[in-house]
């Protein structure tokens, strides 16, 4: 773990629980002093107490000792059990408390027994899974596994806390940075737009001012005054002009450079998720992952492109008229400028106030969804029980109820924008109300025509930039949120990583050896137990044993999806974490239950992974894997697009292109899993036939639910509970009355026999 | 509908010494955990009594056809199985990236969750609310009546 999600785990807990962040110092002290100086392994909290208040208890483990503390006054309370003395640990599940009984010789009250809510229960149970294997500490450092399982699931919903709001801004603003050139034209482009949008109002005041009231006294002369008028419409038009060339190398600079640094994130994004570890992949929705490479991304063009460039510009607007007005007449200037905040503040709390009502009508909408999302899949259930006029009604209310709803909303913010339009123009009221005595001459300073029409002009500039200041904060919200969601992904660490030096396994000769090998998807549940066997190269081993067991999981470990949580896998001898990964996948073949095919056709789907391999050991290769006869009887044959949009392949047909694909790609390592299990049986021999030759002269690990398929196996591994439970060849286990194995043959022979 | 009762002996529960519920009809007794059916819409009846094996030993009807004393142990049993935090007031609810952060008192004391966002509270047949935080724990939120207005009006978004 490194020292950033370390910390970041800290902050978690301080800020989205209510539970200290890690043993408190005067109690660790105290446990150790009674632990004769040996340190605390493993601790959790036990938040409920016998009555289920939410209380602070701490359940911690010492070498020899399980130690139960409880505030008492202001001190501790503490009960401490030899470890000797726990035969086991039973835990009873409830909705939301677990009670964990400490259990010492049969039928004998309980050592003691302590309560705490789903929240501790990750925590709880990597000390029972210790206590249960009478083993020492997993790795790591107390504090940082009880700061994990207590921040993983916020994590995991949340994904990366660390950083403020300003800080991640900052991050995406940091992807200008290659783009220097371009920001500075489009900026540039964007101020000038600004200052020459206050030209014409200005010009308009002088004329007035300047040229059209001294020309009516006859000065200057009318020839005279008329140039000048002329000049300032010729600066009128060019300021337009000059405005909208700016206006179009803003756009245009904007938006490329909006576009160009998406696609840095895009990639940046996409070539990172193909480092990460399958395990995040699991965690994780697919839908979610992909929107943020696609909506996510593009949504950040829309504010680097837009929304940057208009919330500064318009603070600059705003700043900007401000201070010609001030400069104009600054009375005047005041009465404009001084109710902008509170115009900007008005904008901001409707925006408040909308969300409330924005989130009420989503639920209403998500509720409209449910229904089609529930009926449309299921239609042939909602016709075979004639349902079509209830499930009718139940979406008629619905929809009336989100109607409902988002009318709400249009109430709300149907009154607040005309009262916005009218507050401004209260402001152009106040205007004239002030400035009519002044242009009237009944109170001084008297105030001249055309800086009043300038006035006028400059008041209806005002709207746009207090509009898009009052929005500031939602257009940060999302634009802050999809960056988030991206940098979440950008900031996670690859859990498989490459030794320094690694050793290059090429060919593989295909000995797998597990050597005590434990392993967890999550801390304290152990899915394999100190598992230990060796395949010598070219032998086929048959993995039995309950779903769940832990078959899966001994293939995601010899193709490296994973490390093992304690002992060592190797390959010829070598531990895998040393070894070279691509070379190495590249000789481990995998052929699963619901093979996946991409978009593209047959053939490029059999060449997978070996893009150039000749047409005909595609052929030879979909030949042996029974799939030659089928493809031909395509209209496109080979050339047949398959995948999402596709031509639809059966099951069967499907496995058998992987088959193909696996038997190109020639692996040294072959791994079944259930890759005949959904097909029906005339399908199934065929697939069993390709199989037969494609393991020919490979170390095959092969899980199968039908026993049966097993029969050529070398051996059988038969996995329970994560150990291995027995092996042997068939005939060694069917010989053995008391195994397993022999017990599932005859079932399964009982039920075919029923059939 | 009724439901078939396969034996004639009565349903017995015991508190083993261990302290674990145990349940049978004559001879031996299983140990047991009870699992309410209908833990929102009918807690009082049907409650399946399941091995260490997650099977049923048996399916209690109703409660007040047991003995006196197998029913206080039940009803003991139930009133931690069935545990769920029970919201009194709503401090905050904010909305952040992802997550919805609930800043409640709950009558067993104050606690702060996070569902997802997407997450809606479940409306129950008693007009309460329940809902499920990112680690799994349930509160229960009372009907909107039985809250004071502070509570209520920050509820309000997520109730009809």
């Amino acid at each position: 773990m490194s020292a950033r999600a370390r910390q970041r785990d800290r902050e978690i807990i301080d800020r989205y629980t209510d539970q200290p962040p890690r043993l408190p110092v005067e109690l660790r002290a105290e446990l150790e002093r009674s632990f004769h100086g040996k340190p605390v392994q493993l601790y959790a909290l036990v938040d409920l107490d016998p009555s289920l208040k939410l209380v602070e208890g701490w359940l911690a483990l010492g070498p020899d000792q399980l130690a139960i503390a409880r505030r008492k006054d202001s001190g501790w309370a503490v009960d401490r059990i030899d470890r000797a003395r726990i035969r086991s640990v039973r835990e009873t599940p409830g909705l939301t408390c677990h009670l964990l009984s400490f259990l010492g010789a049969p039928d004998e009250p309980p050592l003691a027994q302590v309560r705490y809510t789903h929240r501790q229960r990750r925590a709880v149970d990597v000390i029972r899974t210790v206590l249960e294997q009478a083993g020492s500490a997993q790795d790591g450092s107390a504090d940082d596994l009880y700061a994990d399982a207590i921040a993983a699931p916020i994590r995991e919903a949340q994904a990366l806390v660390a950083g403020s709001d300003t800080a991640i801004i900052l991050r995406l603003l940091g992807y200008l940075r290659p783009y220097r050139r371009q920001v500075a034209i489009g900026m540039g482009a964007a101020v000038l737009v600004t200052v020459l949008s206050l030209v014409p109002a200005w010009l308009a005041g002088f004329l007035i001012d300047r040229v059209a009231r001294p020309s009516a006294d006859g000065k200057p002369a009318g020839k005279i005054a008329g140039d000048i008028a002329l000049i300032c419409v010729g600066a009128i038009a060019a300021a337009y002009l000059l405005r909208s060339l700016f206006t179009f190398v803003r756009l245009r600079f904007m938006a490329y450079l909006g576009e160009y640094v998406a696609r840095d994130l895009r990639t940046e994004i996409y070539e990172h998720l193909q480092t990460l570890s399958v395990s995040f992949f699991s965690r994780k929705k697919t839908g979610s992952l992909i929107t943020r490479v696609t909506s996510d991304t593009d949504r950040l063009w829309e504010f680097l492109a837009f929304g940057v460039v208009d919330v500064s510009l318009s603070l600059v607007m705003l700043l900007g008229i401000g201070a010609v007005l001030i400069s104009l007449d600054w009375r005047l200037g005041l009465v404009m400028t001084l109710p902008v905040p509170l115009l900007c503040a008005g904008i901001f709390l409707h925006g408040k106030r909308l969300e409330r009502f924005f989130l009420r009508a989503w639920r209403q909408w998500s509720r409209l969804t449910d229904v089609v999302s529930d009926t449309i899949p299921g239609i042939r259930v909602v016709k075979a029980f004639h349902q079509e006029d209830s499930e009718r009604a139940r979406f008629a209310a619905r929809n009336a109820a989100a109607t409902d709803q988002f009318n709400q909303i249009h109430v709300v913010w149907t009154r607040f924008w005309p009262a916005l339009m009218f507050s401004i123009h209260c402001l152009t009221v106040a205007v004239w109300f002030f400035a009519l005595p002044r242009l009237l001459g009944s109170t001084s300073p008297a105030l001249s025509a055309g800086t009043f029409v300038s006035f006028l002009l400059y008041a209806t500039m005002f709207v746009n930039p207090i509009e898009v200041i009052g929005q500031m904060a939602r257009t940060m919200n999302r634009a802050t949120s999809s960056a988030h969601r991206i940098f979440e992904v950008l900031d996670t660490e690859p859990e498989i990583t490459m030794a320094a030096e690694p050793i290059s396994l090429e060919p593989v000769r295909g000995r797998v050896t597990f050597d005590q090998v434990s392993f967890g998807y999550e801390p304290g549940r152990l899915v394999l137990k100190n598992l230990s066997f060796d395949v010598t190269p070219g032998e086929m081993i048959g993995l039995v044993g309950k779903s769940g067991g832990g078959k899966t999981t001994i293939a995601n470990l010899i193709a490296r999806f994973y490390d093992p949580t304690a002992g060592t896998v190797r390959i010829d001898g070598v531990d895998l974490r040393d070894v070279e990964l691509g070379g190495y996948r590249r000789q481990v073949g995998m052929v699963l239950q619901d093979p996946y095919l991409f978009h593209g056709t047959i053939a490029d789907n059999i060449r997978y992974g070996l893009p150039d391999a000749p047409i005909g050991d595609v052929i030879a290769a979909a030949i042996t894997a029974n799939a030659h006869d089928f493809v031909c009887r395509l209209p496109h044959g080979y050339d047949t697009v398959v995948g999402e949009r596709g031509h639809t392949l059966s099951g069967g047909e499907r496995q058998r292109i992987s088959i193909a694909r696996a038997l190109l790609h020639d692996p040294r390592v072959l791994i079944l899993d259930e890759a005949t299990s959904s097909v029906d049986t005339e399908t199934e021999r065929a697939i069993e036939e390709a199989i037969h030759r494609l393991i020919a002269g490979r170390t095959v690990f092969a899980i199968a639910h039908r026993l049966s398929t097993l029969r050529r196996a070398t051996r059988l591994f038969v996995i329970e509970d994560g150990k291995l439970s027995e092996s042997g060849s068939h005939a060694d286990l069917m010989g053995n009355v008391t195994s397993t194995y022999r017990r599932l043959v005859e079932l399964q022979r009982e039920v075919q026999h029923a059939v | 509908m009724t439901v078939p009762q396969p034996s004639l002996e009565p349903l017995r529960l015991e508190r083993r010494p261990d302290g674990r519920l145990a349940a049978g009809r004559g001879g031996a007794l299983t140990p047991v955990r009870p699992v309410r059916c209908f833990p929102w819409s009918g807690p009082t009846a049907f409650i399946s009594l399941r091995d260490d094996g997650d099977r049923e030993v048996a399916l209690v009807v109703d409660p007040a056809h047991l003995d006196a004393d197998s029913r206080a142990l039940l009803e003991e049993e139930l009133a931690h199985a069935g545990f769920v935090l029970r919201v009194a007031r709503i401090r905050a609810i904010d909305d952040e990236l992802e997550i919805r952060v609930w800043r409640v008192d709950t009558q067993q004391g104050a606690r702060t969750f996070q569902t997802a966002r997407d997450e809606w509270p479940r409306p129950l047949p008693n007009g309460g609310l329940l809902l499920r935080d990112v680690a799994g724990d349930l509160y229960l939120i009372p009907p909107t009546a039985e809250l004071e207005p502070a509570s209520r009006q920050l509820l309000w978004p997520f109730t009809d």
